[in-house]
This record gives structure tokens, sequence and C-alpha cells, in this order.
């Protein structure tokens, strides 16, 4: 979980923020909750991992993986949620607003992605690009909440935050794309079934079409996600030279 | 520079020297990460030696509040009209200049364009504004959030498959009655704000009831004039049956709840002698 892990890396607070430096950590009590948390998450997504393996081994084809994973993968996703919730309400001490916004962004985009794309339009189920968006995921959180693990007991690994601030680089794009890819072959069946979708004329006067969301949703893919890739890219030149310098100054 | 100097006199100086930055971009603070400092200080009263250190701050373009409501007012009020008279790229070639077969419809567009013009005219006669200015980019912000709403609500008001209320004339009825005691309210609340800084003073006063009735919404919250706004805003909705109103109404609720409840906060903290009893928006609840 992204607390003030104490000690540790002083440039990043787990989501790579200043970090006001008088705040004090969690507690020892506190830390043990998020310990746990994490712990749990880095678990949880392991065993996505283990059961996607498992899954291509025995199918031999990498078709169909979703529907091996459906259920851990809405869990734990859905998860995340719960973190994000906490970080606004400020249950969780140590984060600078700003990155709130972008982590905000991406859950948000995540949990649209399970629930309301993948788990709503089943037709896309078996699509490839679901399969890259959730292999994408499923790396970049067990690397993501294993480094929060270990940041809160100080005892991080740098192969640990090297990956963290590496993979992304190929990761992101890769999730983005699957994502993108899904949304675009939900399209004709949105269309088809009109899902979600309401039209006039009703009592209330309103209207929503689920179609053109989605399609304004991908548009807006484009400015967001360069910023949160160039955000990401920023982080790593300022997290992985300060370790640099540290190690010099040893 | 004279020890007698006031602030707005060291901002003209700093003007001339760079004429780039007009006085009311300029944040002239004694810390760097303090509170700017308002025109009236004088120098000798500022907590300051011999010789004083100012640290200054370049707020950006600025643009005055009157000419920010008059372009965020008159905005909503024309892009109605264009629903209401359904100009033909709204709805279709086929149903250009038509005109609703319900009387409501013509009632909204009397009702907000009432609700803008009254905005309008407060704002040039009746407001008087504690900062003189605002950043420019705000401006794009706000505009594309009242113009966007209203938009977005005159769209389906006077879309051809409009439905009118489920209760008919009963609700309509209620609702203009509503939305007329609401704009009174509002109106009477920004008079007597303003006859509280009558003589062009910019010391804040704790605002009291009057004989007006309507003031006495003062008794029980700091903000009526959101309260009311908030009610207006209901009685349209209510009028209109209307789900994009009635998330208008949502989220100026919001928004206004967290304006009054900065405005309550500052009477607290500056009053000693402030009344108790006073909730920021809704009497007793929040």
């Amino acid at each position: 979980m992204a607390a003030s892990g104490s000690g540790g890396s002083r440039a990043d607070n787990g989501y790579g923020s200043q970090q006001p430096r008088r705040r004090r950590g969690p507690g020892a009590l506190g830390t043990a909750y998020l310990v746990i948390y994490n712990v749990v998450m880095t678990a949880g997504w392991l065993v996505i991992a283990v059961g996607l393996v498992r899954a291509y081994l025995a199918k031999g084809s990498y078709h169909s993986l979703y529907y091996s994973i459906e259920k851990p993968l809405k869990f734990f996703q859905t998860g995340a949620l719960l973190e994000e919730y906490l970080l606004i309400a400020k249950y969780l001490p140590g984060i600078v607003p700003s990155s709130v916004v972008l982590t905000a962004f991406q859950v948000m985009s995540r949990v649209f992605l399970t629930w309301a794309v993948t788990h709503s339009v089943k037709e896309v189920q078996t699509e490839d690009s679901v399969l890259l968006f959730v292999v994408a995921w499923t790396i970049t959180e067990i690397i993501r909440y294993s480094f929060y693990t270990f940041s809160l007991l100080n005892h991080l690994p740098y192969l640990i935050k090297w990956a963290r601030y590496t993979l992304f680089i190929v990761l992101y794009p890769m999730g983005v794309s699957g994502e993108l890819l899904t949304i675009y072959a939900a399209l004709p069946f949105v269309r088809q079934s009109g899902l979600y979708s309401i039209s006039l004329p009703n009592k209330y006067n309103f209207s929503f079409d689920y179609y053109t969301f989605l399609i304004l949703v991908m548009i807006s893919y484009i400015p967001i996600f360069p910023q949160l890739y160039f955000h990401m890219l920023h982080q790593r030149r300022k997290v992985l030279s300060h370790t640099e310098e540290h190690k010099k100054s040893e | 520079v004279e020890p007698n100097a006031t602030i707005r006199e060291i901002r003209l100086m700093f003007h001339k020297l760079y004429p780039r930055w007009y006085p009311a971009r300029q944040s002239i603070k004694l810390d760097p990460k303090g509170k700017s400092l308002r025109d009236e200080e004088i120098l000798q009263h500022l907590p300051v030696g011999t010789t004083a250190t100012l640290y200054f701050k370049d707020l950006g373009p600025q643009i005055g509040w009157t000419t920010v409501f008059l372009i965020e007012y008159t905005g909503p009020l024309f892009i109605y009209f264009l629903f209401y008279f359904r100009m033909p790229f709204v709805y279709g070639l086929d149903e250009r200049f038509t005109s609703s077969p319900h009387p409501v419809v013509n009632l909204a567009c009397i009702c907000h364009s009432f609700h803008y013009i009254k905005r309008l005219i407060e704002t040039v006669f009746v407001h008087r504004f504690s900062h003189g200015t605002m950043p420019l980019r705000n401006i794009v912000k706000n505009c594309l959030y009242y113009w966007g709403f209203a938009a977005w609500l005159a769209y389906y008001i006077n879309h051809p498959l409009y439905t009118p209320p489920s209760y008919g004339k009963k609700q309509i009825n209620f609702a203009v009655i509503m939305f007329l005691l609401c704009e009174a309210g509002n109106f009477s609340i920004h008079v007597a704000l303003s006859d509280l800084r009558r003589n062009g003073s910019k010391i804040r006063k704790i605002p009291y009831p009057t004989k007006n009735p309507f003031t006495w919404l003062f008794f029980f919250v700091s903000c009526p004039n959101y309260t009311y706004e908030v009610g207006t805003w209901i009685s349209f909705t209510i009028m209109t049956q209307c789900v994009p109103v009635g998330l208008f109404t949502l989220l100026c609720f919001i928004q206004m709840t967290i304006w009054a409840k900065d405005k309550h906060c500052t009477y607290l903290r500056e009053f000693k002698d402030y009344p108790s009893l006073r909730m920021s928006i809704i009497p007793f609840l929040l």
C-alpha cells in the first residue's frame, strides 16, 4: 500500500511523489495492516498469474484464458477501488494530492474495463486483447504490491524498485493497447443490443448512448495516457538516479 | 519607499518598473509560503525591521470578476434560445423553428432566461466583490461548465420528444411558486449582503436578518443566498422533470455547500460572537 514507508527511499513513498518529511509514518499497527494488505494483494495477483499459466499449459492455446481467472481478477481489481477510496479519504498517510488524481484515473479505467466492458459484453471475453491487458495488469500489480510490501518493511531490493520503474515502459503501452482493442471489439455488440442505453421519449427526459460513450472513452485515452506515461518516466529518472547518488555516497 | 506607503502604492511602483505585471497580477508577501498582503496594509504596520523584504509572485493573467460573470451568464441565456427556437443544426432540418405543444416548455424558457437575466443585473448593480480579479484560465473552465450544462439541459427540455411532468399542472404550478419564492429570496440576500459594504469598504461584517422576511433565513444559515439558489434549481427540476437538470442541481448543491462551509468557517474564525444557531447552507443540517 502506498504509505509513507518511513526511512527507506526518501524520494519515493510508493507513488513516487515528493513526501513531506515532517509527516510521520502510520505507526506500528497501521504498518502491520498495510503490510498484510499488500501481501494479500501480491498473493492475489500471483494466483491470477499462476492460473493463467496453468490454463495455458492445460489447454495448449491462449484463447479463453479469461474464464480461468475471471473471478480472482474481478475480486482483486475491484479491491483496488477500496485502496483508492482510502487514499482519497486520506486514511492513508503521506500521499500527495496530484498522484491521487492520476492513480484514480488508472483505477477507474481498470474497473471500467473489468466490469463495464469485459464482464458486460460477453462476446469479447474470448478476444486476445483481453489476454493482453490481463497479462500486463498482472505483472504490473505483482511488482507494485511487492514493492509496497518491501518498502513498508524497509527492505526494498533494488531489483523490485528497478522493475517497478522500468517494466512499465513496455507494460503500460501493452495494457493500454489491450484495453483499447477490447473496447473497440465490444462496440458492434453494444450497438446491436443497446446495452446500458436509454432513448427518448421517456418520463425523465434523459438519454444515454453507451456506444457513443465508449467511443468518447477511447478518445480520452489520447490526452490521458501520454501524461501518465511521461509522469512515470519522470519518476523513473528521479527515483533511479537518486538511488545512484545514495549508493555513491555510501 | 516611504514607511507609510500602502501595499497598493508599492504595487503601482512595481508596475511602473515592470509594465508587464499590472497590480492585480502581483502577489506580494512577507514570506514565500505566506498569504498575499492586502492593498490597504501600510508598510510600517507590518512586522518588518528597518528594511523589509517582500516576495513577489506572478498570479498570471487576471480578469475582473464582473467581466467573468457577464460572460459566464450571457452564454447560457443565448445558448438556451438556440435550443428553444430549435435552430436547424440542433434537432435536424425537419424540426427547425418548430415550437413545442407543451406550455411547460415555454414556461421553462421564461424561468431559465429570467434566472440568468437576474444574475446579470445583479452582477452589474448589486454585487460588491472583495477581490477584484481571478486568474484568466478560470474563465475557460467556468464557461465550459455553465455553457456546457446549459446546452445539455436545454437540449432535453426543448426536444421534440420531451415528456411533460407526470403530475401535470399541479406539479408545474408548485414548481413555479417555489421558483419565484427562491428567486426573490436569493435577490433579497444579495441586496442585504451588498448593503453591508455600502460605502465601498472591504471589511467583512456579520450579515443579520432585516425587515424583509426572506432574509430571516439568516437566523439559520450563514449563506442563505446559496440555499435559495439550490432551491431555485430544485424547483426547475420539478418543473421540467428532467434528469440532466437534476444532475446540474446536484452539482450546484455540492459546489455551493463547499463554498458555504468555507464562508461559514471564515465567519466563525473572524467573529467571536458569531450566532451559534447558524449552519452553513441547510438549517440545522449542513
